[in-house]
């Protein structure tokens, strides 16, 4: 005891910490190695953390997949309103915006419900017709890229490459063409000479039918020049995009005082999103009480300023609730892993009562035998961790071709593509869902070991120690 | 006897059991609660098909003539209780100012349709009446009317998902325009044989009442107009036609009996009112509704059996968990174990005790998932509801999820084999430390040293 006494009086505190911390180390790892019952917990912890990385990795490359297809169709911000009749001046509004040094392009669109009927076929139904400049929305939004036979030309868009001087219209791919079971389009080489009636009311600045008494409503034949595929389901299965002059007049807005539905900004790269919308909001004050004393002034308060998020808030945050109720039922199943690493933390504890002793009677406190089994936990932690990554990430890298396999062979698949409009199962891991997979596969193993590390902490090297005990 | 008192004695005093009792409890409820969701949704899905058209629908390639000389001959059959003709269309509904949307128009016969669907149910005025539903106002019964889905009036309120009934009535007696049109033949001498031309239609109509059956896809899409209407008005100068019939079964019959059957009626009568015409008799679909949602709800069920795995591989580490907490008791309990033995137990009843343990573990977590679940599944709406007016985050719209309530019926079909595999994967957590306990000697242990 006395030789104990003096080299603990000849230890200095930078010896004391790296003493502490050797021995932390030592046994940890001794813990982590040779106790065989820790591997429950590793093995716990790694199907955990496999299963979730998959799952999430999944479940945030669509619901990420789907929000940049948003991003895309709708440029950075929307100015429009919701109201078909629409809103006027909106030239002097757009002279602002490209005159500021914040915005890239500017679109204006039309946006309206339509009858498309094709020509020498017995079938009509509803559509949404969106009529803009193909040039000027492509540089809003990618709606360029959404072309097929004009993606380098987008201005041509509505030129049919068979007749150049017929009046063309783009087409939702699904409204054009059929898809195979594995997602793939049977693609056309050129645009085939189709004419669509296209039917649609032209409405009042009052939003009263125009011309009540007479037809009603008008209708205009268009010809396939090509098809967009922008990936959203809702938007290729029912939108035809007609030219921006053709659908103002169809749909009555094409009057003394023309009107539009909506605008679509593209901010330039080094602006923020936040601060372009601001910036935006700001020129729409400006704009609307410049016009408040023209007659068509009311029509204005209908106008809301959205960045792409809000504009299509109702889509988006569906599928993240989706993706956030995954998480919470994996959190709820995760517990059962919290209480793996309790129990055999407890029985690790209970086993190793002896060294706890030794280590209290040498004059470690408890909050370092806490902190001991708290960095035992973490090695638990981080070697679960990174074996259920390291078997998600093979898992993911073979996803695509387990699912081709599983097709082939027993006519599987996770989405039926006929029906819904996926591509490949999204397998690109993101580091932000496997920091917050990681750190909570950490956590459950700390807090597991708690109760344990902390019922260590309070042993008594006097009762442990006891002759009877040994 | 002894192994009943050592259970109830290692659940009294070994409280960490009650740590695999709640992970039993929680993965049974979880997938309890899954599987149910899941197979109330398919099932709400199959039954609003059958409210909607019908037991089965027969569906020529085309649309055709005399229909009513078919539904007569159908009606005859004693398999079928009624049947109804239907006609569709496309069109453009104008509600009122800058308020236009697309919609899926069908004509149907309304007191057919009362017998054949469970259309009157869901409308809004006429569900409670004692009368047949009609297409009448009392204030003019020859003005032309209609009814219009509940969600092409007014979208559901955005943050509770709840229909304004009140807004949404005041609809019922105004005018509205529908424009819509049929494909015909070209008759100009310049124009080449057979090219058609899509020939735009205007209908006023009076909204009658308000179609609210649930599933937003039809609350959000569909107007219904008299067939006669809507056949004078995309084809005035035929004899009127229909494009599908729906058919009620009697209560009993046999489906395929009733298929065949059906399937003879038209081919008959397709010889003796159309002319025989091969094209209508060798390709008309003969589906029951069910049926014809088989590929939707295949998928459904492939999702819920995805999710079920998935949650299900992760609710497998039960077994570890069970596992490790008995290798504890069985350690720590080596002298009773020993003494049990002393006393010419054989191994294989020591084994029982902790196998049969571990079932109980499993049986009582089971119990109280199967509670658990039991109360979170009929209790759903309500449980979805607070959590939105705590944290203002909605997670069911009809919207999204087609029907306007979360199914909340709890399936028992899949309670038992979740129950079932909860206690096996209990017992056998409990397979390892038993065979420990089993190898247990009692000599080394009972030593005095």
């Amino acid at each position: 005891m006395n030789n104990v006494s003096r080299e603990a009086y000849l230890v200095t505190p930078l010896h004391a910490s790296r003493f502490t911390l050797m021995y932390k180390l030592i046994l940890a790892t001794r813990y982590l190695l040779k106790r065989r019952i820790t591997y429950f917990a590793v093995l716990a912890v790694a199907l955990c953390v496999f299963i979730v990385v998959v799952v999430m990795t999944v479940m945030a490359g669509l619901v990420g997949d789907f929000k940049q297809k948003n991003h895309d169709f709708t440029g950075d911000c929307v100015v429009g309103s919701e109201s078909l009749v629409g809103f006027p001046y909106y030239e002097d509004y757009v002279d602002m915006l490209e005159a500021s040094e914040f915005v890239e392009g500017v679109s204006e669109v039309i946006r309206s419900y339509g009858l498309l009927s094709p020509q020498g076929r017995d079938l009509t139904r509803g559509v949404e017709i969106m009529g803009l400049d193909p040039a000027r929305h492509s540089r809003a939004t990618g709606f360029g890229d959404t072309l097929h036979h004009r993606r380098d030309d987008a201005a041509k868009a509505f030129v049919p490459s068979y007749d150049p001087n017929l009046p063309g219209c783009v087409l939702g791919i699904d409204l054009a063409l059929q898809r195979d079971s594995n997602s793939r389009y049977a693609y056309d080489s050129s645009p085939s000479r189709i004419g669509f009636s296209i039917s649609c009311f032209p409405l009042t600045a009052r939003g009263a039918l125009a011309g009540a008494g007479t037809a009603l409503a008008n209708t205009k034949t268009f010809y396939y020049s090509d098809h967009s595929h922008s990936g959203l389901a809702r938007v290729d299965d029912s939108i035809i995009y007609l030219p921006f002059d053709e659908a103002q007049a169809l749909c009555g807005m094409s009057g003394q005082t023309k009107r539009i539905n909506a605008i679509h900004i593209k901010f330039k790269p080094d602006v923020k999103l936040k601060t372009g919308c601001e910036e935006a909001r700001r020129l729409w004050s400006i704009f609307k009480s410049e016009k408040a004393n023209e007659s068509q002034a009311y029509l204005l308060n209908t106008v809301t300023v959205q960045d792409w998020k809000l504009y299509g808030r109702a889509l988006i945050a569906a599928m993240e609730k989706e993706q956030m109720i995954m998480g919470v039922m994996f959190g709820f199943v995760g517990i059962v892993t919290v209480f793996i690493v309790l129990v055999v933390f407890y029985m690790l504890i209970s086993h190793k009562s002896k060294d706890i002793g030794v280590l209290r009677s040498i004059g470690v406190s408890g909050f370092d035998i806490v902190e001991l089994f708290g960095g035992f936990a973490l090695a638990v932690g981080l070697a679960g961790s990174c074996l259920g990554v390291l078997g998600g990430w093979q898992f993911l890298l073979r996803i695509n071709s387990i699912e081709r396999w599983l097709f082939e062979h027993f006519e599987f698949q996770v989405w039926d593509r006929t029906m819904f409009a996926i591509g490949d199962i999204p397998s690109e891991i993101s580091p932000r869902v496997l920091a917050v997979i990681v750190f909570s596969a950490i956590a459950a193993c700390l807090i597991g070991a708690l109760v344990p590390s902390w019922q260590a902490a309070r042993l008594k090297p006097v009762e442990t120690l006891q002759v009877n005990q040994l | 006897m002894l192994k009943l008192f050592l259970w109830l004695r290692y659940l009294r005093k070994r409280r960490i059991v009650f740590l695999s009792i709640t992970a039993v409890a929680l993965s049974v409820s979880l997938l309890m609660v899954i599987a149910s969701g899941f197979t109330g949704f398919i099932k709400a899905y199959k039954q609003i098909a059958v409210d909607f058209v019908g037991d089965i629908v027969l569906q020529p390639p085309k649309k055709f003539p005399n229909y009513p000389v078919l539904l007569d001959r159908l009606e005859q059959l004693g398999a079928v209780e009624a049947a109804e003709a239907t006609l569709s269309g496309q069109g453009v509904l104008y509600l009122g100012k800058g308020n236009v949307r697309a919609v899926h128009i069908q004509g149907i016969d309304l007191a057919r349709a009362a017998k054949v669907t469970a259309f009157k149910s869901s409308l809004l005025r006429q569900k409670d009446s004692p009368e047949e539903p009609s297409f009448r106002t009392p204030a003019d019964p020859n003005v032309v009317t209609g009814f219009v889905g509940i969600a092409v009036v007014r979208e559901p309120d955005e943050e509770t998902d709840e229909y304004d009934f009140e807004a949404v009535e005041e609809i019922v007696g105004k005018s509205v325009v529908l424009t819509t049109g049929s494909v015909i033949e070209q008759k100009e001498s310049s124009s080449p044989p057979g090219e058609t031309q899509f020939r735009r239609r205007t209908l006023q109509f009076t909204v009658a009442d308000i179609v609210f059956t649930g599933f937003y896809q039809v609350d959000k899409n569909y107007i219904f107009l008299p067939i006669e209407r809507l056949q004078n008005t995309l084809y005035p100068e035929q004899e009127p036609v229909a494009e599908l019939i729906q058919i009620k079964l009697s209560l009993g019959a046999d489906v395929e009996s009733a298929r065949t059957q059906i399937r003879g009626v038209w081919q008959e009568f397709v010889d003796d009112e159309l002319g025989g015409d091969r094209y209508l008799k060798e390709f008309v679909d003969i589906e029951t509704a069910v049926e014809m949602q088989s590929q939707y709800v295949e998928e459904i069920r492939k999702q819920m059996g995805l999710l079920l795995l998935i949650i299900g591989v992760v609710s497998a580490s039960v077994v570890v968990l069970v596992s490790c907490i008995f290798y504890m008791i069985v350690t720590t309990k080596r002298r009773d174990i020993a003494v049990i033995k002393s006393c010419g137990t054989a191994s294989a009843s020591v084994c029982w005790i902790f196998v049969g343990f571990g079932g109980c573990v499993g049986i009582i977590g089971s119990g109280i998932g199967v509670v658990l679940g039991c109360i979170i599944t009929e209790n759903v709406n309500g449980i979805e509801r607070w959590i939105s007016v705590v944290s203002g985050l909605k997670l069911w719209k009809s919207s999204v999820y087609m029907f306007s309530r979360i199914p909340n019926e709890v399936n028992w079909f899949w309670v038992l084999p979740i129950v079932g595999s909860a206690i096996a994967a209990a017992a056998v957590g409990a397979l390892i430390p038993a065979i420990v306990a089993a190898r247990t000697k009692p000599v080394e242990i009972l030593r005095y040293e």
